[in-house]
């Protein structure tokens, strides 16, 4: 059997364990209650540990922290031991050991900040991810105290044993990311239509409400409001929430999942757990209907259109 | 009753709560009170009895579980938003709104979509869930942690 088929085995089987469901509802009211007890900093605290100021999450950028600090002190741990390292090799590997501690600290954060907002398979592939990573942290916790007591060969085989839960955990984060779509652009970005298109009559747009349409298969929200009408795209995202079935608090669309919040006029996530922009259509109105052309954005402008006329 | 019915009808309790709420005018400052803390009373009740009785039993037939969970959280979040606010601040009834589409939505949704896929599990489930569902509402109207639960729980958003 092929290491692969071997893996996804184990992790289908992780993605199906439903009796993970009850305790995963239980953790997260925790994580919630914790949020709602900083009160009025509740939403910027999760919104900069989702990483809306950085456009994509924070959590796989602060994950290199741990993985690369560990992964050195593994190797300075080897030489150490074989004798092999000279003066100040344990004290380096020590030092690697507890820069990786607090970098898995800082990582756990905002994973579990994104994991509240996971679904289903997700959800359970987190949980264990974050089990497997908090049985890592322990060992290398204790690895570091027995590090102090001069327990140097205990304190080696601790590391390593938490280096490798590390490397599992590591797997079913790349399940989560590349595979489950966690922390992806669930946003549909076509570059169409290139050219105005009628998607409505303005006669059937209300002020203020959010107006679901749909051009070319793909889900597209108009928005009535002070007398322009705004055209964004209608899938969040965070995780594909239905924003045609949004509504609008101080003139900004909400996503009726997960609560994220998008500037009209920009696409700009005003708040998480959407880290990435809605794309942006342009509106004008002719004859009483209105036509939207799709906004291609000017930093992706030419790889878009690379790609596209490739494919034709 | 059938397990729809009953959870319809406190739907509309809560929908009902929140349009007073948002007919209130800035004289009306102790009614927004008094109407907020029913309101996280009623809504108390509500997610526990879904989340005991109603969601288990159709987790085989319905897939909007997830979302059910992820729109009850988002509730939460934006009521702690509303106790927070001062009753005499000028965007408290900003907030209100904005709770009050989500409660909106989250039950709207319910009861076009899995309500529906519920009827699948038979009309005897049904109306046997729907006594289990009104048995423990009227449990926890009565039940003196619920309501030391909730007084903390108003107290605790108050305060931060």
């Amino acid at each position: 059997m092929s290491v692969r088929s071997l893996l996804e085995r184990a992790t289908a089987a992780v993605e199906r364990w439903e009796l993970l469901d009850a305790p995963g509802y239980q953790v997260e009211h925790g994580i919630s209650l914790t949020f709602l007890l900083t009160g009025r900093w509740a939403r910027p605290l999760q919104d900069a540990l989702h990483g809306v100021w950085l456009g994509h999450p924070l959590h796989p950028a602060l994950v290199a922290v741990p993985i690369g600090a560990w992964s050195t002190a593994l190797v300075l741990d080897g030489l150490d031991a074989a004798g092999r390292g000279g003066p100040g090799v344990g004290q380096a590997a020590r030092m690697g050991v507890r820069v990786g501690v607090v970098g898995a600290a800082a990582a756990a954060a905002t994973g579990l900040t994104d994991w509240q907002h996971t679904h289903d398979a997700a959800r359970r592939v987190g949980m264990v991810h974050a089990a497997l990573n908090g049985a890592a942290l322990g060992l290398y916790g204790w690895s570091l105290a027995d590090r102090s007591r001069g327990r140097a060969t205990r304190a080696r085989v601790s590391a390593a044993t938490g280096y490798l839960l590390t490397v599992a955990s590591g797997h079913l984060g790349g399940t989560l990311a590349h595979r489950l779509g966690i922390g992806g652009d669930h946003a549909v970005r076509t570059a169409e239509p290139r050219t105005f298109t009628a998607v409505a009559e303005q006669a059937d747009l209300t002020e203020g409400v959010p107006h679901p349409v749909d051009v070319d298969g793909v889900p597209v929200v108009l928005v009535a409001e002070d007398g322009a009408v705004h055209a964004v795209a209608g899938s969040c995202p965070h995780l594909g929430g239905p924003l045609g079935e949004g509504w609008l608090h101080r003139g900004e669309l909400v996503c009726p999942w997960h609560g994220s919040r998008f500037d009209l006029a920009t696409g700009e996530p005003a708040q998480g757990p959407s880290t990435a922009s809605l794309p942006c259509f342009d509106v004008r109105t002719r004859d009483g209907r209105v036509e939207v052309r799709r906004r291609v954005p000017r930093r992706t402008a030419t790889a878009l259109t690379t790609a596209e006329e490739a494919s034709r | 009753m059938k397990a729809d019915e009953v959870l319809i009808a406190h739907h509309d309790v809560l929908r009902g709560l929140l349009g007073q709420l948002r007919e209130t005018t800035d004289g009306q400052l102790d009614r927004r009170r008094h109407l907020r803390a029913e309101f996280l009373r009623e809504v108390e009740v509500h997610t526990q009895i879904e989340d005991e009785i109603f969601y288990p039993a159709v987790s085989e037939v319905s897939p909007l579980l997830s979302v059910a969970h992820a729109e009850h959280r988002q509730i939460d979040d934006q009521l702690a938003t509303v106790m927070r606010t001062p009753v005499d601040d000028p965007e408290f009834l900003v907030e209100v709104r904005m709770l009050e589409a989500t409660l909106r939505h989250h039950a709207a949704e319910e009861e076009a979509e899995m309500f529906p896929q519920a009827h699948t599990l038979g009309e005897d489930r049904l109306e046997e869930l729907g006594q289990q569902l009104q048995d423990r509402q009227a449990e926890l109207a009565r039940s003196g942690a619920m309501r030391w639960m909730v007084r903390l729980k108003h107290t605790v958003l108050r305060l931060v």
